[in-house]
């Protein structure tokens, strides 16, 4: 078996980490998940990530700082932006640059288990 | 809010008697009956995400709370709008329903609304913050899983907070605890101080005078225990908390008091502050339940902790009260169970037992030795083995964790669940399967990627395949319900059921509204699932992946148990489902009760339905709002049928290129109309024995009825549908009763509904019920959920494709010229089922034919 893939879940409402986290694991990714996007931003620093799964409207560190960080870290990471239907459509606008995909909230765990494996997939074809 | 919609509603009001014209008012009826669907699609919406296969978060509840709120105000000023403003109190009640869901979803209890003291039976469930852990717990045992409970009564958070605030306590313990934890205070002294202070606390007289109201309704001592808020949920703090047990009426005050002050035990104050919970015990209530003088008493976990392989449980017991095993006194007998029927025991080891303790005379308990006979028996019956073993795996697969359970046996025999906790497994056996897809793929697949997620989960158990109600009553406890319908009579066995797999239905259909309740994973709309799934063959149900396994998948289930989370349990849901609470129940079902006013209304849903009824009606009472109908044409209807029927369309209904006011049914377009019409025109459905003669005369009446009034318009003769191409609003008053039909036949199954409603008679009321029993049965045999009161018939069905609304639609017509006199022959009881065979011998019955 190939190298398990690594994934950060950065959201600020508890609820999608502790969801997300557990699915993802079960599909067989080894995952991290940050409910404080500061604790997120230094663990960047110190983990190299396959996938960044990031809400974007966030308390001190929005999710778009952390996406240009990781970008120029490492721009082979794959970044899915969730975030709510509203602000579904200035998010797409603002930066279509580096992002994999965009997941609109709520969503079905087999939605966003569908795009990390297509994110993965991209990352195995390089 | 109020003054703006007085003005605006002014302003198109100049003068109330002059009422805007008919188009504009049916522009109105549309829009509100736009506002009303997407209410109703909110609500299911709703519904669906609380069935766990969505992620959402706070902010979503947010949106949905402020979209709901909106839809309402549309439609509160719409009413006013098409009915003359006399519905200004629906500003209220929007208010009255709305502000105290915002506070809920804001996290501010409305302290002053909850009760000192509730029963158990009546406690809320999904509100641990008022009940604490344990209490909750128990609620919902006693409601979704129907165990056994003790009969008691929870002293809540808020007679917590009223003790506190009357005693000046809460800045005294904030004082300590944040000495203890800046390390200026030694645990033992703040804890004792604490203690103290609570102890020497006086019970204001209010709060008092409810306990003892509530312990002395009967003769009965009291357990008294703590049901601290995280308790018995993701945290557990097992014997950490003092109990009082067999304390009489008069003791409860001060037995309250002990056990408050044991929340702030050396021991217990240790383990928050590990778990992070310091502050946490804002929360307190007290559980006092009624004392079973137990014959014997224990334990069981539903995990074989010494072999969690082996897909066993542990049942431990001894004599007398639990305390004997809790606090591990004496080593007591030991049952290794099988977790499938018939309960096999694998392992027992049965221990002497030289004491045992016991209820004492005046209150608390007593250590007595063991009589003779008695020190080497087993202390259970492999009957009671059995029941235990069978509520454990109950509890377990509800609670979708490893349950430790404390049980009593009374002195006859019956046995009782005193609480049910999660059970801490050790680490080692949590760790996370590192091959569960590779473990799974071991199995063979029999269905995937097929249906919808109704609930979220994994299940496993023998397939049991449900038809008609026969079927329902063999249906055995853990069984994989499969069935090709969603139809509501299944609901009671929903509880039994360890997975549902149904051919049909959708989220936001009743089947899954049950299965949500009771937690059973539901996978809906799985195409032949009825002739892939036999009875007795064992599969495993994964909702995750739209997986259906053959046999038990052990890997899955282990894993579920172990690893994922109950999202169930979750803050946000369990906030969901009280914002659910306060929407979506309906209790105005009966538009003629005395309580269908605005003050009634009791939940959005309530509202809705009120105000969509009031809107037909305003629309439909026509002597009141004949004026509005000055230039718009309505249709007769010319039709072999002896009703005269009046048509409005409200846009391709009727052929386009028709003139006139005459309309053959061949010229309408509208579908519900024209389906239903097709029921009533059936050859039999008018010249059918014995009532041929009575309903000539019941027609010339009619006809009288209607000819007799200027312009043809009568209040009382007047039979209207008011269309559009998918839509239809039906109101038919044949002879003496009325029937009122509302349908919808869209392409996606989603927006389709029918209602109908069908109320009075010429005859003595025990007739006419006998009627409305007659119509609930062959209404819900073609799966309506039909609800009756007296002479009233309340039956409706959502969610269905065109064609079996187009189908359901004939019946109602065919129905209607059944039952048009039907009270007078219904002379006994016994008519009733006679009837409905007849019906049915006249009409496929649905049961009967092929699904």
């Amino acid at each position: 078996m190939a190298t398990k893939m690594k994934i950060m879940v950065l959201d600020d409402e508890p609820i999608v980490c502790k969801r997300l986290k557990p699915a993802l694991e079960k599909q067989g990714y080894e995952v991290d998940a940050f409910t404080q996007s500061s604790e997120a931003m230094e663990r960047l620093k110190e983990t190299d990530y396959d996938i960044i799964i990031t809400d974007l409207k966030m308390k001190g560190i929005d999710g778009m700082q952390l996406l240009t960080e990781a970008k120029t870290r490492r721009p082979e990471t794959e970044v899915i932006v969730i975030t709510g239907f509203a602000t579904m459509e200035t998010a797409k606008e603002s930066f279509h640059k580096g992002v994999f995909d965009f997941v609109a909230k709520p969503f079905k765990l087999s939605e966003i288990q569908d795009v990390v494996s297509r994110a993965e997939a991209k990352i195995r074809s390089k | 809010m109020w003054f703006n919609a007085k003005q605006f509603l002014k302003r198109f009001f100049p003068d109330r008697r002059e009422a805007i014209g008919f188009p504009q008012v049916f522009e109105q009826f549309q829009t509100l009956l736009e506002n009303h669907q997407a209410a109703m699609e909110l609500m299911a919406d709703l519904g669906e995400k609380s069935g766990g296969d969505y992620i959402f978060d706070r902010k979503y509840l947010f949106d949905v709370y402020h979209d709901m709120q909106d839809l309402l105000l549309r439609m509160v000023k719409g009413l006013n709008l098409i009915g003359d403003n006399k519905y200004y109190e629906l500003y209220g009640t929007l208010d009255r329903i709305f502000l105290p869901m915002e506070a809920e979803l804001r996290g501010r209890l409305v302290k002053t609304d909850a009760p000192y003291v509730i029963t158990l039976h009546d406690a809320p469930i999904d509100n641990p913050e008022l009940t604490g852990g344990k209490a909750n717990t128990l609620a919902e045992i006693i409601h979704k899983i129907d165990i056994p409970v003790p009969s008691g009564f929870v002293i809540t958070n808020n007679a917590y907070y009223r003790f506190l605030e009357y005693n000046n306590l809460g800045e005294r313990i904030h004082s300590f605890l944040e000495a203890w934890l800046a390390g200026n205070e030694e645990l033992n002294r703040a804890a004792g101080q604490i203690r103290y202070g609570i102890l020497a606390g006086i019970i204001p007289q209010d709060l008092e005078r409810e306990i003892k109201r509530f312990a002395q309704k009967t003769r009965t001592s009291w357990a008294v225990r703590s049901s601290a808020y995280g308790e018995d949920g993701e945290l557990s703090f097992a014997g950490l908390h003092e109990s009082v047990l067999n304390a009489y009426p008069e003791q409860l005050p001060e037995a309250y008091k002990r056990v408050l002050a044991g929340l702030y035990s050396p021991e217990a104050l240790t383990y928050r502050r590990r778990m992070g919970m310091v502050g946490e015990e804002a929360a307190m209530s007290v559980l006092c339940q009624e004392m079973i003088d137990s014959r014997a008493s224990g334990v069981v976990h539903t995990v074989y902790t010494d072999e969690p392989e082996s897909d066993c449980l542990a049942i431990y017991a001894s004599y007398g009260h639990g305390r004997t095993v809790v606090e591990g006194r004496t080593i007591p007998d030991r049952y290794v169970v099988e977790k499938r029927r018939p309960y096999h025991v694998k392992l027992r080891e049965i221990h002497p037992k030289t004491s045992t303790v016991r209820s004492a005379a005046g209150g608390g308990d007593e250590e007595v030795p063991v009589a003779g006979e008695l020190y080497e028996q087993s202390s259970i019956s492999d009957e009671t083995i059995g029941i235990l073993a069978k509520w454990a795996v109950t509890l377990e697969r509800y609670f979708k964790r490893p349950q430790e359970i404390e049980w009593a046996q009374g002195a006859k025999d019956n046995c009782w669940i005193l609480q049910s906790r999660r059970l801490v497994i050790p680490e080692r056996f949590s760790q996370p399967d590192e091959s569960i897809c590779e473990s799974c793929s071991q199995y063979p697949v029999l269905i995937q990627d097929q249906g919808v997620v109704a609930h979220t989960g994994v299940g496993s158990g023998a397939v049991y395949q449900v038809r008609n109600n026969e079927d329902m009553d063999a249906f055995p406890e853990g069984a994989v319900l499969v069935t090709p319908y969603t139809a509501p009579w299944l609901a009671r066995i929903v509880p039994r059921a360890a997975a549902i797999i149904a051919e049909r239905g959708s989220p936001a259909g009743h089947l899954a509204t049950i299965a949500r309740e009771f937690r059973v994973p539901a996978l809906l709309g799985v195409e032949h699932a009825c002739n892939i799934l036999r009875n007795g063959m064992d599969i495993t149900l994964d909702t995750y992946h739209r997986m259906i396994y053959s046999g038990k998948v052990k890997e899955l289930l282990r894993n579920e148990l172990l690893q994922s989370t109950v999202f169930e349990e979750s803050p946000e849901f369990r906030l969901l489902r009280r914002l659910i609470k306060r929407i979506a129940p309906l209790h105005l079902i009966d538009p003629l009760a005395p309580e269908f006013t605005p003050s009634g209304c009791t939940s959005v849903h309530d509202m809705i339905r009120f105000i969509h009824e009031k809107a037909v009606q305003e629309l439909m009472d026509i002597p009141s709002s004949l004026h509005r109908f000055k230039g718009v044409k309505v249709w007769t209807l010319t039709s072999d049928v002896p009703i005269g029927l009046k048509i409005l369309d409200l846009g391709g209904g009727i052929a386009p290129e028709l003139t006139g006011d005459k309309v053959r049914i061949e010229e309408i377009e509208s579908l519900p109309l024209r389906a239903v019409w097709s029921g009533i025109a059936k050859p039999e459905t008018w010249s059918t024995e014995p009532v041929d003669v009575d309903f000539k005369g019941m027609m010339s009446s009619l006809t009288r009825n209607w000819d007799a009034t200027a312009g043809g318009v009568s209040a009382s003769g007047f039979n209207l549908a008011v269309i559009n191409k998918i839509y239809m609003n039906l109101h038919l008053r044949l002879g003496y009763h009325f029937n009122l039909i509302d349908a919808r036949m869209h392409d996606e199954q989603q927006h389709n509904h029918i209602y109908f409603r069908f109320v009075g008679g010429v005859t003595d009321l025990t007739r006419r019920s006998r009627r409305a029993q007659v119509l609930a049965r062959i209404l819900s045999a073609y799966h309506f959920h039909a609800v009756t009161k007296g002479d009233l018939v309340v039956a409706r069905l959502l969610h269905l494709p065109k064609d079996e609304i187009r189908e359901r639609l004939h019946i109602l017509g065919a129905l209607i010229g059944f039952t048009r006199q039907l009270d007078i022959q219904l002379r006994s009881d016994q008519d009733i089922p006679r009837f409905v065979d007849e019906f049915f011998s006249r009409n496929a019955n649905p049961a009967q034919s092929p699904l």
